[in-house]
């Protein structure tokens, strides 16, 4: 079973189910914040969205729910758990991702396809080529990722940054970066690579119009099990 | 007991709200103003006084360390 956690606020939740069980053969469960056991899980995610109405800091109100301590619980047991746009943000502030992410650098609410590029050095990258160049849609307000200095070169010896943000030639620098991440990371994974987080949303590019990009990101699923 | 809690954002963490807070008070003829920054505050009140509850509070959830920084202020001094 898959697990997708439910906050109030959250809307992209059915947007996962329908991108996973359009692509897998896997099942899909709705697993609501309030719950203080979750049984058998094989995956979890925390879907975008704008869980408690974003107060206080985006994330931080879900962080504490019951159903987190369960998803910490899981994910330090191994289970994969991926946090798409504002279950990234969870993600950090429950401390299962290092980082924080902060408003964008120019304070605008951003709604576009982007391009990525890949490394696919995690489990949840392995179906692309190193550094292909993706197309995700974005849709956020604080998805400028910071990290301490001491901290980004441990991620980054540890190869954990799964997508970077690019331009057409797969160039990484201030013009291809939406939002002022630091070193234009849009998504990344914890030290033991079973937790990614990212803003951008391959659930928005399954090949219902014109992006088709964030299949093989569900494909990839069924080799998480 | 009573207690106010300011977070702030550590120095050199860029906080591009102040920065265009700071651009309209300049172009609106508040020239002599040359830096800006901004926080929140909380208004807390305790059934019994604790303040390293309080401080606990203010790391765990109303902060973010990694970015922001909290101040304490007791309000009723009895």
């Amino acid at each position: 079973m898959i697990s997708i956690i439910v906050f109030p606020g959250s809307n992209c939740d059915r947007d996962l189910k329908v991108a996973i069980e359009r692509v897998t053969n896997l099942k899909v469960e709705y697993i609501w914040h309030k719950t203080t056991h979750i049984k058998k899980t094989k995956i979890i995610l925390i879907p975008g969205g704008f869980s408690f109405g974003d107060h206080l800091r985006a994330g931080v109100l879900a962080s504490h729910s019951p159903a987190i301590n369960e998803v910490t619980r899981h994910a330090q047991k191994g289970v994969p758990v991926i946090g798409i746009c504002n279950g990234f943000q969870v993600l950090t502030e429950c401390g299962l991702l290092p980082g924080v992410l902060l408003k964008n650098k120019k304070p605008k609410f951003l709604c576009k396809v982007v391009k990525l590029k890949v490394n696919n050095q995690t489990p949840f990258t392995k179906k692309y080529k190193t550094n292909q160049i993706l197309e995700f849609p974005i849709a956020h307000s604080q998805g400028n990722y910071f990290l301490t200095d001491n901290e980004l070169e441990r991620i980054k010896e540890n190869q954990q940054i799964a997508f970077k943000y690019c331009d057409k030639e797969g160039k990484t620098n201030k013009l291809s970066n939406p939002n002022g991440s630091i070193l234009n990371i849009a998504g990344l994974t914890n030290f033991h690579k079973n937790v990614i987080g990212l803003m951008p949303h391959p659930e928005r590019a399954i090949g219902l119009r014109n992006l088709n990009d964030g299949t093989l990101f569900f494909k990839s699923f069924e080799d998480l099990l | 007991m009573k207690y106010r809690v300011y977070i702030s954002f550590r120095q050199g963490i860029l906080d591009p709200e102040a920065e265009a807070i700071k651009k309209t008070v300049h172009s609106a003829g508040f020239k002599n103003i040359s830096k800006l920054s901004k926080g929140k505050f909380f208004d807390i009140e305790l059934k019994k006084n604790s303040k390293k509850e309080i401080e606990r509070l203010s790391e765990k959830i109303l902060s973010n360390p990694i970015i922001e920084e909290y101040e304490i202020e007791k309000l009723n001094k009895k």
